[in-house]
């Protein structure tokens, strides 16, 4: 029935959905606090400055991956970011662009937009031709097309949430040549130490899956942050003692997480 | 909808289930046409906003958009009328597209490089760490001072197999809970951000 070699991914998966809605229901009776995410605070800034010099917006998910990679969350994730910039640039009277890779994507950013707009009461202010943008599936003809975007139209903020491949750091110094101000988040590891060098601010890994929640209040969404972080302290315990037994010579935790 | 079809994909994963498999394929197979049909919207929009430039003669961009939509109907003609697999389109894809690419991509050792200059820059104490390492790295990396001072080969060595493995595994560990958590948030309706929902009130 249990498929050999799954089974301890099966019960941590268990355990962490208890941790989750457990602490979603804790937390409608007492919000738990949040570490700051300044990225995220800096948002209506670097919106109120597009504003200011009468530019533009540019959202990205990077030139990579596809709904089927395991990488779908963090274009999930940056979704909700999408959905909150484009809420702040209805408010403001600012264009947001998001220039598509993902043809898939497409549809989604559009509704995503589209509904910000509409909440923020804007609803014709919004223009999906022009706003949302297909410019290739090809990574580095993507690539070049954002960066030809980026000289042209000198966007006066830049954010970069997705799973981002070799083209990170085109974007990061394109965008930052021509003076936008900018916001990277991604989960791939490799991708981090560009943006951290070149951004002015990042969302590390867990952060952007992060972001729906922080952004929403919702205290459902904030509650089940704390149960990810009982998950981690879950894996903690568990390296801790692998380390223990190794050293003692027990193979019992490694045999445990093959089960 | 979306939580059934979460289910059956994880119970096929972790669950030995009589045709499931089954379900999953065809869940698959549904993404896959999706996805197609979606490469259709792309086509559509970019002729959508490149005919947009050339009929308003924007300046700077419509000779570009008639090349684009050019080569456009070109890859498009060849690769269905002769194959995509054929010498016609591959001959088209090697001379055009795949030099093109490779081009881009080689620029990447230049924004690397001037990212590297501004990384470089002892600013505080963090940076300082920074610019340590990324200094050993550099060095260990220019062959000739590598075989000079076989140290750099060793500080380099230790510097990728412990430090930054660990803060690469802990990084890989966060994302994993994290998105596992986004996996529950939106399988309980929670997280709509990406559906563009709105209330009844809000319409």
């Amino acid at each position: 029935m249990l498929v050999t070699g799954r089974i301890f991914a099966l019960g941590t998966l268990i355990a962490i959905w208890i941790f989750a809605l457990v602490s979603m229901m804790m937390a409608k009776k007492k919000l738990p606090s949040f570490r700051k995410l300044a990225g995220l605070d800096a948002l209506p800034e670097m919106v109120g400055r597009a504003a200011e010099t009468n530019k533009s917006v540019h959202f990205t998910t990077g030139g990579g991956g596809s709904l089927t990679d395991p990488v779908l969350p963090q274009l999930i994730a940056a979704m909700a970011v999408l959905g909150h910039v484009s809420e702040l640039c209805a408010k403001y009277g600012v264009k947001v662009v998001y220039t598509v890779f993902l043809a898939e994507m497409m549809p989604i950013a559009t509704e995503v937009m589209r509904a910000a707009y509409i909440k923020e009461g804007k609803a014709d202010a919004f223009n999906a031709e022009s706003q949302v943008i297909y410019m290739s599936g090809d990574q580095f003809a993507y690539s070049s097309a954002v960066q030809g975007y980026a000289e042209r139209e000198r966007p006066a903020a830049n954010i970069m949430i997705g799973p981002f491949y070799a083209e990170s750091q085109l974007f990061a110094e394109t965008f930052f040549r021509v003076g936008s101000i900018q916001l990277a988040g991604t989960a791939r590891g490799y991708q981090i130490p560009f943006f951290a060098v070149v951004c002015d601010y990042l969302l590390i890994a867990e952060e952007i899956y992060a972001a729906g929640a922080y952004l929403s209040k919702d205290p459902a969404q904030v509650g089940s942050i704390r149960g990810q972080d009982l998950g981690k302290a879950l894996a903690l315990i568990l390296m801790i003692l692998g380390l223990l037994a190794t050293v003692a010579g027990s193979p019992f935790i490694v045999n445990l997480l093959k089960m | 909808m979306l939580s059934i079809a979460a289910v059956i994909v994880m119970a096929d994963y972790f669950l030995k289930i009589p045709g499931t498999s089954a379900v999953v394929t065809d869940l698959q197979n549904w993404g896959v046409i999706l996805s197609a049909f979606a490469l259709g919207f792309g086509a559509v929009n970019l002729f959508y906003v490149h005919t947009r430039h050339i009929s308003r003669r924007t300046p700077g961009q419509w000779p570009y958009s008639i090349w684009l939509l050019v080569m456009l109907v070109l890859f498009t003609v060849v690769g269905v009328s002769l194959r995509y697999t054929g010498p016609e389109y591959q001959w088209l894809y090697n001379s055009t597209l795949f030099a093109l690419s490779a081009t881009i991509y080689s620029s990447t050792g230049f924004y690397i490089a001037s990212g590297c200059y501004r990384a470089l820059k002892a600013r505080n104490s963090e940076a300082a760490v920074l610019m340590i390492v990324g200094l050993i790295v550099l060095l260990k990396n220019a062959p000739a001072l590598a075989v000079a001072a076989p140290v750099l080969v060793t500080m380099e060595n230790w510097l990728s197999a412990v430090p930054t493995t660990s803060a690469q595994r802990g990084i890989m560990m966060g994302a994993s809970l994290g998105a596992m958590a986004l996996g529950i948030r939106t399988m309980i309706g929670r997280e709509t951000g990406f559906l563009g929902r709105l209330t009844e009130a809000e319409r």
